[in-house]
């Protein structure tokens, strides 16, 4: 009888512990979307009225009250290119050599990703003081585009290495055997074997790299700089977007409007990017997998 | 024939490999998996290994193509000879050279996660096969494992969506494609249905005369069929070795070690 009583006791204990977990998840899930939707829906109502064509093409006129955000949008584009020329090959390179060339538990394997873990938890303020001490003055190239660009490159370094990574060891592991097995020599294996197979975990890191990049603000302040100009080429001064909306939201009074408007088009970039990216992940995997 | 063009070094025409092991002992860390192996196996024969798990066959099977460099950790001391070849166990060793005259089909089929096509061209490249040879030795070589007719109009397709026994054969048919004079088979029909397991193993009997083969087999009956010699591999003082070996039906009529009877009769191991 006792233990009738015990098992019925615990099975309605596990049914409430079960709606309690399932309440809580399903809760702080809806909180996550809402926070979501509220971003998105205060940006749409302040900035959406300021849209237009002009807008994406136009100057900025009164300190950015008025006329458009067109050399901010240049400047971002240029600063994401000057950004990606180095980084790709620097963390995939570094990734690959961490993955296939070292092994695991060695202590270079471990000072290397302990610097990159490092270099991950390092504030963006820093590496903006970095980038114009080192990029700006120390090799001469001022308050420009491409300082702004490298100086993204080492802060954003250690994304691209750690998902190169994890796409590399989430790789099958009889791929290496089998290739090894048919007398590949170590380079084919990892550019025609492992590297297309990695490849949608790969674009996914970029992407996340991208997405990073153009949200940065900090790094960009003391390097990128804020001119409005029109950059008419690397080493001018540009001003990204995210800096331009923090201007217009700390120093413009009335500036809101149009903050948000430049917020709006931000998102949209990188939804754009993420958009474009989970595409061709998705088809490199089902050309992998399925067809 | 086209594959004639991929370079070989002193390699005995096909089927006349028999491999001599001596002394073979594979060492992962402080742990001896496999002590003092020796054995012939004769070219142009298949020779099963069988023995209970964890008593060094795998070990044994991937130190004769050097996979074992693959494994930290991992030593192999002895001697290993394909045919009248020199040494191929220790430093000094064209390994990749090695490894295309002594292909390996594993376990679990393991195509690379890219078109049929790709899975032949990117071994055939590397070993230097010209590139409109290559069509025709993917046909011939998926012809012999019985594979061209269900695939042929499919090879820019990949080839994860074949069926598992399908894809093993392809593992066959890439390992030919490279003319070896070896095939090393480890469990090569453990993750296959019976009905795709009784199709490759037909294949694998049918290299017999062609190409030396070797393949460790959990299945005894599979062993019983297909093998002209069979090792029976036992676990002796804490590591694995070889405890009786000889002609297929020899050795399952009369086996002359205890352990070794036992386990043929399905007692023990």
């Amino acid at each position: 009888m006792t233990s009738l009583i015990s098992s019925r006791f615990t099975t309605r204990r596990s049914r409430v512990q079960d709606w309690l977990f399932g309440g809580i998840g399903a809760i702080a899930s809806l909180v996550t979307l809402g926070a979501l939707g509220w971003i998105l829906a205060d940006l749409v109502k302040m900035g959406l009225p300021h849209l237009s064509v002009e807008f994406f093409t136009a100057d900025m006129k009164s300190a950015g009250r008025e006329g458009g955000i067109g050399p901010m949008i240049v400047s971002t584009f240029l600063i994401l290119v000057c950004f990606l020329f180095p980084a790709i090959p620097l963390g995939v390179g570094c990734a690959f050599w961490l993955s296939e060339y070292v092994q695991g538990g060695s202590r270079i394997a471990r000072a290397v990703t302990g610097g990159v873990d490092l270099l991950a938890s390092v504030p963006s303020i820093v590496f903006g003081l970095f980038g114009m001490s080192f990029f700006c003055q120390v090799l001469g190239l001022g308050f420009s585009i491409l300082s702004g660009g490298l100086t993204l490159t080492c802060m954003v370094l250690p994304i691209l290495v750690r998902t190169t990574l994890s796409a590399m060891t989430s790789l099958p592991p009889d791929l290496r055997p089998a290739a090894g097995a048919l007398g590949l020599t170590r380079a084919t294996t990892l550019w025609q074997i492992l590297l297309p197979a990695a490849l949608p975990g790969i674009m996914i890191g970029i992407t996340l790299g991208v997405g990073r990049a153009l949200a940065e603000t900090a790094a960009l302040l003391f390097t990128s700089g804020y001119s409005t100009r029109w950059p008419e080429s690397i080493h001018d001064s540009g001003r990204a977007i995210s800096v331009h909306i923090y201007d217009l939201a700390m120093n413009i009074p009335n500036g809101g409007g149009k903050a948000s408007a430049s917020a709006l088009v931000l998102l949209l970039m990188i939804l754009a990017i993420n958009l474009v990216a989970s595409l061709l992940a998705d088809r490199c995997l089902k050309s992998q997998y399925i067809s | 024939m086209a594959i004639s063009s991929v370079p070989k070094t002193n390699a005995p025409p096909p089927g006349t490999a028999g491999i001599s092991v001596r002394d073979l002992s594979v060492h992962y860390g402080n742990f001896e998996a496999l002590k003092d192996v020796n054995l012939s196996i004769e070219a142009g024969l298949v020779t099963a290994l069988v023995g209970p798990s964890g008593c060094g066959k795998s070990s044994f099977l991937h130190s004769l193509n050097r996979l074992t460099d693959l494994v930290p950790g991992c030593k192999v001391k002895g001697s290993v000879r394909f045919g009248n070849g020199g040494e191929s166990c220790g430093p000094g060793v064209d390994v990749l050279a090695l490894r295309r005259r002594v292909g390996m089909v594993f376990q679990k089929p393991n195509p690379f996660p890219q078109s049929i096509r790709r899975n032949f061209e990117i071994p055939l490249r590397e070993h230097g096969v010209r590139r409109k040879e290559i069509s025709e030795v993917i046909e011939k070589c998926l012809r012999d494992v019985g594979l061209w007719d269900e695939v042929s109009d499919r090879l820019d397709r990949s080839a994860m969506a074949l069926s598992g026994g399908q894809q093993q054969r392809l593992c066959i048919a890439r390992a030919l494609a490279l003319d070896p004079d070896v095939i090393l088979f480890d469990e090569p029909c453990s993750a296959l249905d019976p009905m795709a397991s009784a199709v490759v193993e037909e294949h694998i009997a049918a290299l017999r005369g062609r190409i030396t083969v070797a393949i460790v087999t959990h299945n005894l009956a599979q062993a019983r069929r297909i093998s002209d010699r069979v090792a029976v591999f036992w676990i002796r003082n804490g590591s694995g070795t070889i405890i009786e070996h000889g002609p297929t039906k020899e050795v399952f009529s009369n086996p002359v070690d205890p352990s070794s009877r036992c386990y043929l009769e399905g007692g023990c191991g």
